[in-house]
């Protein structure tokens, strides 16, 4: 993505033609949706739709599906990076295979990794009965939320990190040490600074993935309001006790957040692009 | 010359494809059939293969089934939105009632001998073998040391029937007591089964794998599930309260539908047959309850009657069971928003 082709300003015909294709696709695909999803919310009106957002019920999901997927964050930042760092600065048989198992999340149905988190944190295995005799809940309830979530998002810090670790030159570490700063000095003052574009990168990725997660999440959280309810099976339970309006009001606020954290990413692309050219 | 000769052949080759088909299509005629999803047994291995039959030996006609099993109101809603199934067998009244105000039965489906339903069950209180937590009706719900599941009301009938019956109960237990319907007690009773709720899933089958999982000490659930799983070789022991609803299941053929597929005069054949003797026994053997009497009676020591058996008229029927427990203001709802504190 750096070696930008300069664009010619004289287009021709069948430049036109290629561009106005992929911005009706793109219209067609993305945007229009979004529209017809903002212009229904809004058919009941500014004040319906801000009743509806603000409902007790509504609102807790929402505060429960940001806590938990912030918790989530600050977790994955910390194991993704250290996985990339792992897997760039590292030599070990079974690398190859570990580079390939980090992207299984991804390609996993949701509700697949549902069913494994229940099979092996739930009351009936052996962890999940361990925990319990202790008093500690995993499934259904909070933690589940979040183990699932750290799941289905894993990859995402890993794979923001990983490339900028590959091309990071190794002269300012070297440069920093023999000046005699100690390892510790130069992973926090060296190494962690020109990461940090891409750390966030991922993390805001991750966020912005877990505010939408449903498939894993129905089957391990509790699924109670006002105790395990996430936003999306709120939503997924407003639509289906016939209540799309209820359903749309927190589904806008969904798609906001995602539009910020979509504009925070831009920026942090944008800063790191500068941190490489100095 | 020759090019017209290959036009002739070519066409007298369609036509007879054509004849062909359309023969075809008076030999063999299509059933969409949907339905929510604890009845599937039932109607899979044995009502539509039953029916498929008598329906051959009377007409020569084979009938084809493209079958279609989801939570009821998911299942009422699809078709809502343009499934276009022949004929719904659903859990709850209310949700064939909503393809009536949609314009899709326009015919009086409740206008024959059994109103509409098709089978009855109950709602029964399931509880882990050798009952450890000594578990005898609704009030032991409600105790600290017991875990509930049933399913979300939001998206499952099931749910409903759960909710419904556990209110009712309540109302029918103060109604004995004291002579008059304690509204507040009923809803005393309601809220701390809901506090002691562990699991909300979307479906009442979904809630039946997690009680299967080790979740939870009970299960509400439908008697037929309950039967079903017994019937499957499972250790699933469950009471039946003293007081709890009776669940009648609906079916309907959807005019709209069967007028576009030209399957009127089969679908209500289907209709008819399942309630006929033949097919409401096989009911039974599955834990449904019949709704033919005659069946009833020969199924009377399988099936006995709860003491304070009531239905949900007793509760004022569905529109009003919509509003006053599950509406904005409902009973249900508060008791949810209530347990915000």
């Amino acid at each position: 993505m750096n070696g930008r082709a300069s664009p010619s300003n004289r287009a021709t015909n069948s430049d036109l033609v290629l561009r106005s294709l992929s911005f009706g696709y793109i219209g067609l695909l993305i945007v229009l949706p979004i529209i017809a999803m903002v212009v229904r919310s809004l058919e009941g009106g500014l004040a319906a739709l801000w009743a509806d957002m603000t409902l007790p019920p509504a609102i807790y999901s929402l505060k429960l599906t940001i806590s938990t997927a912030l918790i989530m964050v600050a977790i994955n930042v910390v194991t993704g990076t250290a996985t990339a760092w792992v897997l760039v600065r590292y030599s070990f048989p079974g690398k190859n295979l570990m580079n390939a198992l980090i992207d299984l999340p991804f390609a996993m149905p949701t509700i697949v990794t549902g069913i494994m988190l229940v099979a092996v944190y739930g009351p009936r295995s052996m962890i999940g009965g361990f925990f319990q005799r202790y008093g500690y809940e995993i499934m259904f309830n909070k933690p589940g939320i979040i183990l699932a979530l750290m799941f289905v998002t894993f990859p995402f810090v890993v794979r923001a990190v990983q490339p900028v670790l590959i091309e990071m030159d190794k002269d300012m570490e070297e440069a920093a040490r023999t000046l005699g700063a100690s390892s510790v000095t130069i992973f926090l003052r060296v190494v962690i600074p020109s990461l940090l574009p891409s750390i966030l990168t991922g993390a805001a990725l991750s966020f912005s993935r877990a505010l939408g997660e449903f498939g894993s999440i129905i089957m391990v959280a509790g699924n109670i309001p006002f105790k395990t309810q996430v936003a999306s099976v709120y939503i997924y339970g407003e639509i289906e006790s016939y209540n799309p309006q209820g359903a749309l009001g927190l589904s806008v606020v969904l798609l906001l957040f995602s539009f910020v954290t979509l504009m925070v990413i831009n920026v942090l692309q944008y800063w790191s692009r500068r941190h490489e050219k100095n | 010359m020759k090019k017209s000769v290959k036009l002739i052949m070519f066409a007298a080759i369609f036509a007879v494809g054509i004849g062909e088909a359309v023969s075809a299509k008076t030999d063999e005629v299509t059933l969409i059939f949907a339905a929510y999803t604890v009845p599937k047994e039932v109607y899979q291995r044995e009502i539509i293969p039953a029916f498929q039959k008598y329906w051959k030996e009377k007409t020569g006609q084979a009938v084809k089934f493209d079958e279609s099993y989801e939570a009821s109101g998911a299942q009422s809603r699809a078709i809502a939105a343009g499934l276009e199934a022949d004929i719904a067998a659903l859990s709850l009244e209310k949700d064939i009632n909503r393809l009536k105000d949609g314009g899709l039965i326009t015919h009086d489906w409740k206008d024959n001998n059994y109103k509409g339903f098709v089978t009855n069950s109950l709602t029964v209180i399931a509880y882990r073998p050798g009952n450890p937590k000594d578990i005898k009706g609704w009030e032991d719900l409600a105790r600290q040391n017991v875990d509930v599941i049933y399913p979300s009301p939001k998206t499952s009938g099931g749910a409903m029937w759960a909710i419904n019956a556990i209110y009712g109960a309540g109302l029918k237990m103060s109604e004995i007591k004291t002579g008059k319907k304690d509204y507040a007690s009923a809803r005393q009773l309601l809220k701390s089964i809901q506090k002691r709720v562990k699991v909300m899933d979307k479906s009442g089958r979904l809630a039946v794998t997690t009680f299967e999982n080790g979740i939870g000490d009970v299960l509400v659930t439908y008697e037929d599930e309950a039967l079903l799983r017994q019937k499957q070789g499972k250790e699933f022991p469950f009471l039946t309260p003293e007081s709890t609803i009776l669940i009648e299941n609906p079916i309907a053929l959807i005019d709209k539908n069967v007028d576009k597929h030209q399957t009127r005069k089969v679908a209500e054949a289907f209709v008819e047959f399942a309630h006929s003797k033949e097919a409401q026994r096989l009911f039974a053997q599955y834990g449904l309850r019949p709704v033919n009497e005659e069946v009833a009676r020969e199924f009377a020591a399988k099936y006995p009657a709860p003491k304070y058996l009531f239905n949900i008229n007793y509760l004022g029927g569905w529109n009003q069971v919509e509003n006053e427990i599950y509406g904005k203001n409902g009973v249900w709802t508060k008791i949810i928003e209530e347990s915000e504190r």
